[in-house]
């Protein structure tokens, strides 16, 4: 496999350069102009593409990068979620106060989904008991009503950070930004670090990886635990942004609407999730006027990608720029 | 009240149990689990809709039609987008089962939106009367039909040539393809025939529950419950496990709280592969490492 070492033959100077992680920390700068040129509808929708960054960057640290079929994904969103929105609702508590709670459930549910994995359940069995896992949980939303409010779904008062009440769509941008630019760093960090090539080893052969040593049990209690806890922050963003946490935002329709963020951006990749969410996160939007161009809009990219660019938009992002690329060693 | 519960659960059991069979033939013929199995049920009984109640076909011409256009769909899915994908990771494979589902119910969608239709039935809707047990005629056709098919599988798989066939692929698809089977091309009949068995349940289901573009979530969840209930892979194990939970679905709804029903599927899946995760009936195939 060669994951993230896609070598660049002869590194001119120029493409060395290009090739420093750290022009990648122009982006969110550049990003806080945003707010200067858009309306409040539009900034919206950027403010949820934010969301989806932290669904999809979360999603590939299990399924891309210790490639593994989990499906639990729409339930670690949703966790994150009601749990900032009942902190939020029923106790009073301010955003930025709920909002690691709603990641640390997350990140809990996700070292529990991790112990059928940790049985010897893989492949397509994992795929189903976390399918299961998911919808349960779904079920629960709506049979708990007294902490839920069922289906109807659960009303979420103002967010506010410090004091300050988050009233424009460009203030909750800047705590959102924030917010995902430090998970982001800290994914990255994680998946270049001796955690990552661990990750990466299990995914090429698990049995490998075990045979050298490598504590294969622990690392996969980390990754889910770590996925959730990314996902589940976003959920927890998704509380405070929608403002109405119901349900059916966490069904198989929007597992299949993080599966197209993390496939079309790139499997794997965590520039992959980021670019997977900003293609992806629009869609709903543009297609809500017709019934069934959802579904559609969101398979056939899935299908195109799978046939012709397994790894995503990334992979035609990556040549002309290459600090784009994966690399889990220094060069 | 137990013997109708009984008997009401092992008819409901018998759709999951259609449902867990077809899925379990493009298993045990191809190795791969196919997540978009709800949606070729749905696809099947919409198509059947379409020919009956839209064209006017005579229904038997019509179910024939949509067996035979199902068992073409699923031939060339597998021929087109699964193929191709099976040197790559699961994780593809699963995403293109699931893709291709989703597009079908996109389609569905755009012509029926969220309406629930009415499916026509083929059987007169009688009901028999048995001391205080109720049995519709739906019912019994159901189960009589996942029963035979269960033996007609049972005889493909283990009596005729076909069988060894389909042993030897499931065994070693690349010693299989070395003593000059065509293994691709056996991958893709069996993926039309567990289409078009899927449309066979589509046509058996819809008249009962009803047909909607969203059927195949609940149908899916059914048959995967029912599979790992009964041991992946195993036929008569997909009958069982899909009796066995319609009963226990019946039984808990029944004696402990009806808002169970729903997540019993779930529960099983989640116990079953915890707890014994080759099933009743299923070999033992979870590695570990």
């Amino acid at each position: 496999m060669t994951d993230g070492r896609v070598s660049t033959a002869l590194p001119g100077r120029g493409r060395r350069m290009l090739a420093d992680r750290r022009w990648l920390y122009v982006l969110p700068l550049l990003a806080l102009a945003i707010p200067f040129f858009v309306n409040d509808y539009i900034q919206y929708i950027v403010n949820l593409t934010l969301i989806y960054i932290l669904v999809g960057v979360g999603f590939n640290v299990l399924i891309g990068n210790l490639g593994q079929l989990a499906f639990a994904n729409a339930a670690f969103f949703g966790l994150g979620a009601y749990t900032t929105g009942i902190l939020m609702y029923h106790l009073n508590l301010p955003f930025w106060l709920a909002l690691l709670p709603g990641g640390i459930v997350a990140a809990i549910a996700g070292a529990i989904i991790s112990l059928p994995a940790l049985r010897g359940i893989r492949l397509f069995y994992l795929a189903i008991v976390t399918l299961a896992f998911g919808e349960l949980l779904r079920w629960t939303y709506i049979h708990v009503e007294s902490l839920t409010l069922g289906s109807m779904g659960l009303h979420v008062p103002r967010p506010s950070v410090f004091g300050y009440d988050l009233t424009s769509e460009a203030g909750k941008f800047v705590v959102f930004l924030v917010v995902v630019v430090v998970a982001l760093q800290a994914t990255a960090n994680l998946l270049r670090s001796r955690v990552g090539r661990a990750f990466m080893a299990i995914k090429n052969n698990e049995h490998a990886a075990a045979s050298v040593g490598v504590p294969t049990s622990l690392y996969f209690v980390l990754a889910f635990a770590w996925s959730g806890l990314v996902v589940g922050l976003g959920g927890g963003l998704y509380a405070a942004h929608v403002r109405l946490v119901a349900p059916e935002a966490f069904n198989l329709m929007a597992l299949i609407m993080h599966f197209a963020i993390v496939m079309v951006g790139g499997l794997g990749n965590l520039a992959g999730g980021v670019i997977g969410a900003i293609i992806v996160t629009g869609t709903p939007e543009l297609v809500r006027a017709w019934p069934g161009m959802l579904e559609l809009f969101l398979a056939i990219p899935i299908i195109v990608i799978l046939m012709f660019l397994p790894k995503g938009l990334v992979s035609l992002l990556c040549r002309p720029l290459p600090m784009l690329q994966e690399s889990y060693h220094r060069p | 009240m137990l013997a109708q519960l009984l008997v009401s659960g092992i008819a409901q059991g018998a759709i999951y149990a259609l449902v867990a069979l077809a899925m379990t033939v493009i298993y045990r013929a191809t190795t791969v689990v196919n997540f978009g199995h709800g949606d070729l049920l749905m696809a099947g009984a919409f198509s059947v809709y379409v020919f009956v109640v839209l064209l006017g076909i005579p229904y038997l011409v019509a179910a024939g039609l949509g067996l035979l256009l199902l068992f073409v769909f699923g031939y060339l899915v597998q021929r087109q987008l699964i193929q191709p994908m099976l040197d790559g990771p699961h994780l593809a494979l699963a995403m293109m089962a699931i893709a291709v589902g989703f597009a079908l119910r996109g389609i569905a969608r755009i012509y029926w939106g969220r309406e629930v239709l009415p499916f026509p039935r083929i059987f007169p809707a009688d009901v028999y009367v048995l001391g205080d047990v109720v049995v519709t005629s739906g019912n019994l056709i159901v189960t009589g039909v996942a029963l035979t098919l269960m033996l007609v599988l049972f005889a493909v798989f283990y009596l005729s040539p076909v069988g060894k066939l389909a042993q030897a692929v499931f065994q070693s698809a690349r010693g299989a393809a070395l003593v000059g089977i065509n293994v691709p091309r056996f991958y893709s009949i069996a993926w039309g025939v567990g289409a078009a068995m899927a449309a066979l349940g589509g046509i058996l289901i819809a008249p009962m529950t009803f047909l909607y573009p969203d059927m195949s979530v609940w149908i899916l969840i059914r048959g995967f419950a029912a599979m790992t209930l009964g041991g992946f892979g195993s036929l008569h194990g997909a009958v069982v496990g899909g009796l066995l939970l319609g009963v226990m679905e019946l039984l808990l709804g029944a004696y402990v709280s009806s808002s169970l029903i729903e997540i019993t599927s779930y529960l099983v899946i989640i116990l079953v592969l915890l707890f014994r995760p080759a099933g009743l009936f299923g070999q033992r195939q979870v590695v570990r490492v």
